[in-house]
């Protein structure tokens, strides 16, 4: 008897703790998700406006439509003070950008991070420590010499020039973690395609890569995952051409000051992929988490 | 292997090059042509006061985050210890902050610390006058930490959660059946094998929480004044924004250094837990 009401108070306390991780983590989503639905009369309120009283789409057409189209198809009335809340340019640019170099950051990052992690997993060559010890400076203070590099050479502002950031930067992640995954293939696999007269890269390409395919794709996500909500590096280096998301987020200003409701339509925009990929990896996220230190 | 460390070295030759000089590129467009100052800019790190209080903020912000959020985060995996209905759900929406791109997240938390936003609009339902969150200094502090912790704690969780369903159960049944209270149990089994996860949480959340700027850089673009700026801000403020290339590349430097060092002693316990020792 005794037992089982302590099993039902443990298991309220559960679901009393529930309830608070539930509320405290959604809340400043839910508020996102107001803003972005919220007109621009609602924006800067005189009172607290606990949800959108006129939920309207248009932010997030605004986003991904000219002003002169939006104002051609009557969305807006084309009165002075309604113009003043749309962007001098949609965010169309930073989200396609955002995609090709988070995406193609991945890309590098892995082609040349998984063949350094094979390299330390099976011929212990050089030294490891350096690759995470890079990932512990703060980026601004290495910004400073590639910001002089890339002005001398026309990179800046440029989609190359932050693809191979975005491809330098996460590899040391990649080198750890891709390692971790190798560790867990036993040598003998290794020696049993070499006695068969495999040559070493074919047991790289043929042998090991098959077998940590799974370990690749979530590697793969976590580089999408850092590339895509990097403020810092996209800060320093663009200013129009190659801007991405998160920068784009602070630069949504009209005539009449900060667009809110723009700003969270794209935060929302922004979440879909990074959550998307997040809960696909969930089983993955506590040993990308910690650069394989713990298995999870 | 050598190459690399070799190409990895070149940035903070340049860096410290430059740290040695007055570059600035409104004055001489190129690096090379400005006047070399010798270890002046080395020097001049020690009394800037904008450069040290950066620091010292940082450092007060890791201090307050990194165990609020491993305490918030410990507690929320063991409670969520073992197997009931409605788990994957939680732990689910547990670690949706997480997944948050960081500058939307801060500008969120800009909207709802305002005067009309709804954290003052809660504080009023409760009886309570509204606070100017980021307009003083105290308050900004708060937003930030706890904008810091929503977005981190998750992290804690998950690495802790991990580590208490790998724990091995006999030892913990034996104490009970020996007749060691919840508590104790805890205290002396639970704990001191749960070490080494403990460790590397720490380690990591630590050493991310000194790179803080996009939460304070959305919040409150370091204000009132230059209260909540953080060395990260500091440096791109000072070096990208006033463009002082030479002064911001010494601290840079004086920053790169101190992290290896950190970052050398911090690596050692990881790869010591990932090769199981």
């Amino acid at each position: 008897m005794e037992q089982r009401l302590e099993n039902i108070i443990n298991l309220i306390i559960k679901y009393i703790f529930g309830l608070g991780v539930v509320f405290f983590a959604l809340f400043p989503i839910y508020w996102m998700f107001t803003m972005a639905l919220k007109p621009s009369i609602e924006w800067i309120p005189t009172q607290v406006h606990w949800w959108p009283w006129n939920p309207t789409l248009l932010n997030f057409m605004v986003l991904f439509i000219p002003k002169e189209t939006i104002l051609d198809w009557g969305l807006v009335e084309a009165s002075h003070a309604a113009m003043l809340t749309l962007p001098h340019e949609t965010a169309t640019k930073s989200i396609i950008n955002s995609l090709i170099l988070s995406t193609g950051g991945t890309l590098i990052a892995l082609f040349i991070g998984t063949t350094a992690a094979y390299a330390l997993s099976r011929y212990k060559a050089g030294s490891d420590y350096l690759f995470l010890t890079f990932r512990m400076l703060p980026p601004i203070a290495i910004l400073m010499p590639i910001v002089i590099w890339f002005s001398t050479i026309h990179l800046l502002d440029s989609l190359p020039g932050m693809l191979l950031l975005y491809g330098l930067f996460p590899m040391p992640f990649v080198v750890w973690l891709m390692r971790s995954f190798f560790d867990d293939i036993p040598p003998e696999v290794d020696e049993a395609a070499l006695i068969d007269g495999a040559t070493p890269p074919q047991v790289f390409t043929k042998v090991a890569l098959p077998l940590v395919r799974g370990g690749l794709a979530v590697t793969a996500l976590f580089i999408f995952i850092l590339n895509w909500s990097d403020l810092v590096v996209a800060l320093t280096i663009t200013h129009r051409h190659a801007i991405t998301i998160p920068v784009q987020i602070g630069l949504f200003e009209a005539d009449v000051g900060h667009l809110y409701g723009l700003m969270s339509a794209l935060g929302i925009v922004a979440i879909i992929p990074t959550l998307g990929f997040g809960l696909a990896i969930q089983k993955y996220l506590v040993r990308g988490l910690t650069f394989g230190a713990i298995k999870g | 292997m050598t190459v690399m460390n070799f190409t990895a070295m070149i940035p903070f030759a340049l860096t410290w090059y430059v740290g040695m000089t007055n570059w600035a590129p409104q004055l001489t467009s190129n690096w090379w042509e400005a006047d070399f100052l010798g270890p002046l800019n080395y020097i001049r790190v020690i009394p800037d006061d904008l450069f040290l209080n950066a620091i010292g903020r940082t450092l007060l912000f890791s201090a307050i985050c990194v165990p609020v959020e491993f305490l918030l985060g410990f507690l929320l995996a063991y409670v969520f210890m073992g197997d009931f209905f409605g788990k994957k759900f939680f732990v689910l929406i547990a670690i949706v902050p997480m997944m948050v791109v960081p500058a939307a997240g801060g500008y969120t938390f800009y909207l709802m610390f305002i005067k009309l936003g709804p954290i003052n609009g809660l504080l009023n339902i409760l009886g309570f006058n509204s606070i100017p969150f980021l307009m003083v200094t105290k308050w900004a502090y708060v937003a930030i930490i706890l904008a810091d912790i929503w977005q981190w704690t998750p992290f804690i969780f998950l690495i802790m959660g991990a580590a208490l369903l790998g724990l091995p159960q006999e030892p913990i049944n034996a104490a009970y059946v020996l007749g060691a209270s919840r508590w104790h149990t805890f205290r002396t089994v639970v704990l001191p094998m749960l070490r080494r996860p403990t460790m590397i949480a720490l380690i990591l959340r630590t050493v991310e929480s000194f790179k803080l700027f996009d939460y304070p850089f959305m919040m409150t673009g370091g204000g009132p004044g230059y209260t909540t700026q953080t060395i990260s801000m500091h440096l791109y403020e000072a070096g990208f924004r006033y463009l002082k290339y030479g002064p911001t590349a010494a601290q840079s430097i004086v920053i790169l250094l101190t992290m290896a060092i950190v970052g050398f002693y911090a690596v050692k316990p990881l790869r010591a837990a990932q090769r199981g020792e």
